[in-house]
């Protein structure tokens, strides 16, 4: 029986871990995605004592962990109940997204024309579970990120590739966009003054 | 809750029984000197006995701070629960909650309440009574309309209302000077220019009452029936700075789109005292008859720096 090749399956033990993986994948000029996919990350809420800590109810907190010299960026956002973001872009930059606890509803919207006036046009949605990981960039399309319980916070990890930190947002009413800037709450466990 | 708790940790400060399929909270709780959190989410509570009786004169009406009775069967706020007159945090998201009582204002020391993902179809103004109030959820509920006194909430900073039923906000509202954030995506909001929604004109009581409030006629308790008397106490000021009139019932319910913070037009209710009078938030190149379908002459002096994040869609 043919054995289908195998490339590398990183397994990170610990947020630390995952860092030191990812500063070597993306050393090389070239990264795949796929590689960057296949970093499984185990007991990364070990590292980070308490999470929730950082939870403000319904507005959700980014915080950094790594700026990976300048290659990406890596952040931990904690969703309050019930808290969820505007529908956003991504800059042309790739992101990945993993349910470190709790469950978030990702809910994906085709562009809007450009001249666009109408309703947006939602695609697909789904809801991701403790563990599960998200991809998107600009070719698929836009998305909306939510926490839908009312009795549970979330936490997701975000590796974003390269960093950015201006994006759209979007009026799902009319499709109408507006440039923000994206702060974070902390910073290597620093908390930001803004 | 075991028998017998409050003898083996007389000390004890926060209690979670979340996820252990209480049905009620008996009088074990009474006996807990020093309990300040109480979290008991995702539980079977929710009927007659959910809380005990007697909560009123236990240490714990002085003593909780935060309690967490989300996602179980409530269908009313037990009274009792209004007896925890120390309580800073209170949720009681993912019920089943038709209403929210008026006595919720008993709670004067709230600064958060979770209220999402009930059916909720109004709430009370005696809300706005909370004074330390700071965030305040009402998503994903049934809301069709804010009472314009929530805009006293001086301390509100978060205000949630996705998923609901409104189709404009008081304008009020732009009163809220600590608000950061507000998000109001999910709601049948206007979206165009609205023309004037049914205007019954005035009863001659009214006419009368505008005229002897706007000529200052003078009039003393003796000369007038009391009813008479209250219903003149009762005159609202037109809202537009040039008008200087008087209502009392009949007013010009009116939509009009106010840019909130440079960003986001919102759509928000003005009473004006008749058609012709012209709305407060007009630039005063307009003429006070022209009513351009055209919604994007309104601005609100709503400092930008203010609000941080305003979801609308």
């Amino acid at each position: 029986m043919e054995q289908p090749v195998q490339t590398e399956t990183w397994k990170a033990q610990s947020l630390e871990e995952l860092v030191r993986i990812l500063h070597q994948i993306f050393a090389e000029d070239k990264v795949s995605v796929e590689e960057v996919r296949r970093v499984t990350l185990w007991e990364a809420i070990e590292q980070n004592p308490n999470p929730l800590a950082n939870t403000l109810y319904f507005r959700y907190t980014r915080n950094l962990v790594d700026n990976g010299n300048g290659k990406f960026n890596l952040m931990i956002l904690c969703w309050g109940e019930g808290h969820g973001s505007s529908i956003h872009d991504h800059t042309d930059s790739h992101c990945f997204m993993k349910i470190l606890q709790g469950n978030l509803k990702e809910t994906l919207f085709e562009w809007p024309e450009k001249k666009g006036n109408g309703e947006m046009t939602k695609k697909s949605e789904r809801v991701l579970r403790e563990n599960q990981c998200a991809y998107i960039n600009d070719s698929i399309g836009l998305h909306r990120v939510e926490n839908i319980s009312h009795t549970e916070p979330a936490v997701s990890l975000h590796l974003y590739s390269p960093p950015f930190d201006t994006c759209n947002t979007f009026d799902q009413r009319t499709g109408h966009k507006h440039k923000v800037t994206m702060t974070f709450y902390s910073q290597f466990g620093e908390r930001t003054v803004c | 809750l075991p028998a017998g708790l409050s003898q083996w940790f007389p000390a004890v400060e926060a209690l979670d029984v979340s996820g252990t399929g209480l049905a009620e909270m008996g009088t074990e709780l009474l006996s807990l000197p020093c309990l300040h959190t109480l979290l008991a989410k995702n539980n079977r509570l929710g009927g007659p006995g959910s809380l005990p009786k007697g909560l009123e004169q236990a240490p714990l009406a002085r003593s909780l701070r935060v309690l967490n009775l989300s996602g179980n069967r409530f269908a009313e706020v037990p009274p009792a629960l209004l007896q925890l007159r120390g309580l800073r945090s209170l949720s009681l998201g993912g019920n089943r909650l038709h209403g929210i009582p008026p006595d919720i204002q008993e709670l004067h020391s709230l600064e958060f309440l979770y209220l999402g993902g009930n059916f909720i179809t109004a709430i009370p103004p005696e809300l706005a009574k909370l004074p330390s109030l700071r965030y305040l959820v009402l998503c994903d509920n049934k809301i069709q309309s804010i009472p314009p006194q929530l805009a006293q909430l001086h301390s509100l900073r978060s205000l949630s209302l996705h998923n609901n039923l409104l189709t404009y906000l008081p304008r009020e509202i732009l009163n809220l000077v600590h608000l950061e954030e507000l998000s109001l995506r999910g709601n049948p909001l206007v979206v165009r220019f609205v023309r004037d929604l049914t205007y019954n004109p005035p009863s001659l009581q009214e006419l009368a009452g505008r005229t002897v409030k706007t000529r200052n006629v003078p009039y003393a308790p003796s000369d007038l029936p009391e009813s008479l008397v209250r219903y003149l106490s009762l005159a609202s000021n037109c809202p537009n700075p040039k008008c200087g009139g008087v209502y009392f019932d009949s007013c010009v319910r009116q939509i009009k789109f106010v840019d909130f913070c440079g960003k986001y037009r919102l759509p928000l209710m003005h009473y004006l005292c008749s058609p012709e009078c012209s709305s407060p938030f007009s630039s005063a190149s307009q003429s006070s008859t022209s009513q351009s379908e055209s919604d994007s002459e309104d601005e609100a002096s709503v400092a930008a720096h203010r609000m941080q994040k305003v979801l609308l869609g």
